[in-house]
């Protein structure tokens, strides 16, 4: 259900204003028929992208001068932004009259609420006339191409792909006695084993390794933990109305599972997040993390950023439950503003990125990891990639089957924080997972989705 | 006296006049644009629902975002952890602040040294000041933890237990600008006049007289200046949280403006966001103008 209860045959006094000023550009903004053309060597054409600024700089010093070799006249400026003010800046930016930003880098939960501003491109209808005939959009993994498709309409297409994944140290597991964990490793299983991973793996009499840690603080992201085992367990956040659909005993038990995981966490890891479940992983204190699966490289490989080698890091989708593994998607897509005067030249870009060609490049040069099957089918550039690529087309396959996203609704940041803010409360202790359920429930019911 | 030097005299003074505002006009109009604008598009959309589509308030519904926020227990939830920081943070960065002061006035040798050292908090960024204080209190990294285990305390976790997520905040933000407040009572020191101080010397008062009878009573309005200058940044605690703790564990850190935010750009609320800012406007108002007083009262009374 819409909540724009704007009437749509009244001009608001500021909307005309914005009008009003806009008017002596709106020649200037609209984009002409041929989609603003692909530029000349006389007159280049510049378009600019809205991305986060963990991967905004590497993309602009090693994408784009690679898709420059194809797109000779088209000049990119890649901005980086912080995570927490991309979409409220996405928001105002494409609707305003003159938006400064051609494409954005969406998050996956954000396609809903960017297109519900009815500012997005259409690609396979508005682009349909400057697509590549040989841009294949079937070979896409149904899962990372569906994080930018909303009611039926496909706005993006997918430039980063993530999943969460279980990561574990073989060292580890050794020490403890434990086989290694397989893609069937269930969560009774993984907790059963827990406590032997909590060990002292130096000698030094003392523990000094941990079993496990993953985002435990008030974090957005914290609840994807959860929902994994939840969706792992067949539960589900939302039914098809929109309603909570999680207040239930799979519910409070998947829960009370995220919340055991405390016991067997380093001391501090309540307030843990990303950054300190990567370094306690890195610097050899732990056994497992559940964490997104594009940190492998900086984890396993490259000796700059981690003190373990490469044959001791494994990774797989996270443990069963009763429904099958589990995992979460987190796809970072670019759609185009329908107000760039380049459209063109945006899909041209947002094309080579998501091409067999520039998946290919990214995922040897950047690290990115694909979204399309063939480039996960085929024999990577390099050798770690090889266990890794398979993971990650095990874990979409999972993922769709269980459809282990966020919610695909306007007020999806809306619903996130109040599992932000009632599984915190929950691991904390200041409430039990039962009461924080059935918070959140109510909570979520009166955001009427 | 002829038309002639009346008209010029009225000429000149529209000339002055025109002028005083010529010049004050732009700063009167960057105050409209970037302070009046901002409270009252914010009083606006508190008043409306706002379309996210378009970002316009789409439709009048009076005091009802208001009765939803008072209402709303996580608001005065927000509210009390506000206070409770405010409650511990405040008196000890005054009683810090002016108690460093009285040392650094001090004669000695290295105080210059020391005044530029306080100085570096101060400068910063909070967010970086967050982030460092999270790594010098880590419990699996932290080097205060290990500092303390050579005593025999801890190990402590400074972030994950709630009371003690509370003391972190109020300890970072003392670290920060607890300077600041040594920097006013500095300044005020220095200003006060020495003949009243040798005039206690002769009358045989010694240090502690100095200090309870002059002292104090002559710095009773910096201290009064000080405290409502640290209170108006310190209802605005927000980033340091932010950086370190995000409002948790559970909600034991969770500020008002924290609240606030995460209500307007993560849920999304934001009519009912703008109502919370200008009830805490309004709050944080009253109660300077209660310190205002307090603080005239005090100097008429000293």
């Amino acid at each position: 259900m819409s909540d724009n209860h704007q009437n749509p045959t009244a001009i608001s006094r500021r909307a005309l204003v914005a009008g009003l000023a806009a008017a002596p550009f709106a020649a200037q903004a609209a984009a002409p028929a041929d989609g603003g053309g692909l530029g000349t060597a006389e007159a280049p054409i510049s378009i600019r992208m809205a991305a986060n600024d963990a991967f905004a700089k590497l993309w602009q010093t090693v994408l784009v001068p690679e898709f420059n070799k194809s797109f000779p006249n088209i000049k990119v400026t890649i901005d980086g932004q912080t995570y927490s003010e991309q979409l409220t800046k996405s928001l105002l930016d494409l609707t305003g009259a003159t938006p400064t930003y051609d494409v954005i880098c969406t998050d996956d939960p954000w396609t809903p609420q960017l297109a519900q501003t009815g500012a997005l491109l259409d690609l396979k209808k508005d682009a349909a006339a400057w697509t590549d005939p040989g841009f294949d959009w079937a070979d896409f993994n149904p899962a990372p191409l569906a994080a930018s498709e909303w009611k039926g309409v496909q706005y993006g297409v997918p430039l980063r792909s993530n999943m969460l994944l279980m990561f574990y140290n073989r060292t580890h597991y050794k020490k403890a006695g434990l086989p290694e964990p397989t893609p069937k490793l269930t969560w009774a299983e993984f907790m059963a084993q827990a406590p032997k991973l909590v060990q002292d793996v130096k000698g030094e009499g003392k523990v000094n390794a941990w079993a496990i840690d993953t985002y435990f603080a008030r974090d957005q992201l914290t609840p994807t933990i959860w929902q994994a085992i939840l969706n792992a367990h067949g539960g589900k956040l939302l039914d098809d109305k929109g309603k909570a659909a999680f207040n239930t005993p799979v519910g409070v038990a998947t829960l009370q599972i995220f919340v055991d995981l405390l016991k067997y966490a380093p001391p501090g890891a309540k307030a843990h997040v990303f950054n300190e479940e990567l370094q306690a992983f890195r610097q050899g204190q732990l056994a497992a993390m559940f964490m997104w699966g594009s940190v492998f490289r900086g984890t396993a490989i490259d000796p700059a950023t981690t003190t373990l080698k490469p044959d001791e890091v494994g990774v797989q989708v996270m443990p069963a439950g009763s429904a099958g593994p589990g995992t979460h998607r987190g796809i970072w897509s670019g759609v185009i503003s329908k107000k760039t005067p380049h459209p063109r030249a945006a899909w041209a870009l947002l094309q080579w990125m998501s091409s067999k060609e520039g998946e290919r490049f990214a995922s040897s040069q950047v690290g990115s990891f694909p979204a399309r099957r063939s480039t996960l089918s085929n024999k990577p550039k390099d050798d770690w990639q090889i266990p890794v690529f398979a993971t990650l087309q095990q874990s979409y396959d999972v993922a769709q089957k269980g459809q282990m996203w966020r919610p695909r609704l306007a007020k999806s940041d809306a619903v996130q924080q109040v599992l932000a803010d009632e599984v915190a409360r929950a691991t904390s202790g200041e409430i039990s997972p039962a009461d924080a359920l059935k918070n959140a429930a109510a909570r979520i019911d009166k955001l009427r989705l | 006296m002829t038309p002639g030097p009346r008209r010029s005299r009225r000429m000149e003074r529209l000339a002055d006049t025109l002028s005083r505002w010529g010049f004050m006009a732009p700063a009167f109009l960057i105050l409209a644009a970037v302070l009046a604008y901002p409270i009252l598009y914010t009083l606006e959309i508190s008043f409306s629902e706002l379309d996210l589509g378009t970002f316009m308030p789409s439709e009048w519904v009076g005091w009802d975002n208001y009765e939803t926020v008072l209402e709303d227990e996580r608001f005065w939830h927000s509210m009390k952890v506000t206070g409770i920081y405010l409650a511990f943070a405040m008196p000890l960065q005054m009683v810090l602040g002016f108690a460093i002061a009285f040392l650094v006035n001090a004669d000695w040798r290295g105080r210059g040294v020391i005044r530029a050292l306080f100085l570096i908090p101060m400068v910063i960024a909070p967010v970086v000041a967050g982030g460092l204080w999270r790594m010098l209190l880590d419990p699996l990294w932290g080097i205060s933890n290990w500092f303390l285990g050579l005593v025999g305390i801890g190990p402590l976790d400074w972030f994950g237990d709630s009371t003690l997520a509370m003391a972190t905040i109020v300890l970072i933000d003392t670290w920060r600008w607890t300077p600041f407040v040594t920097l006013i009572a500095t300044a005020g020191l220095l200003s006060l006049p020495r003949d009243v101080f040798e005039a206690a010397e002769i009358d045989g008062a010694n240090w502690w007289v100095m200090l309870r009878h002059v002292t104090l009573p002559l710095l009773v309005p910096i201290m009064a200046a000080a405290f409502v200058v640290r209170w108006l940044g310190a209802v605005k605690m927000f980033d340091i949280v932010l950086a370190s703790t995000l409002g948790g564990p559970g909600r034991a850190t969770n500020v008002i403006n924290l609240f606030i935010y995460q209500e307007a750009f993560r849920g999304l609320k934001f009519a009912e966001s703008a109502a919370m800012s200008v009830v805490v406007l309004v709050i944080t108002m009253a109660l300077t103008a209660v310190f205002l007083r307090g603080s005239r009262l005090l100097e008429q009374r000293y």
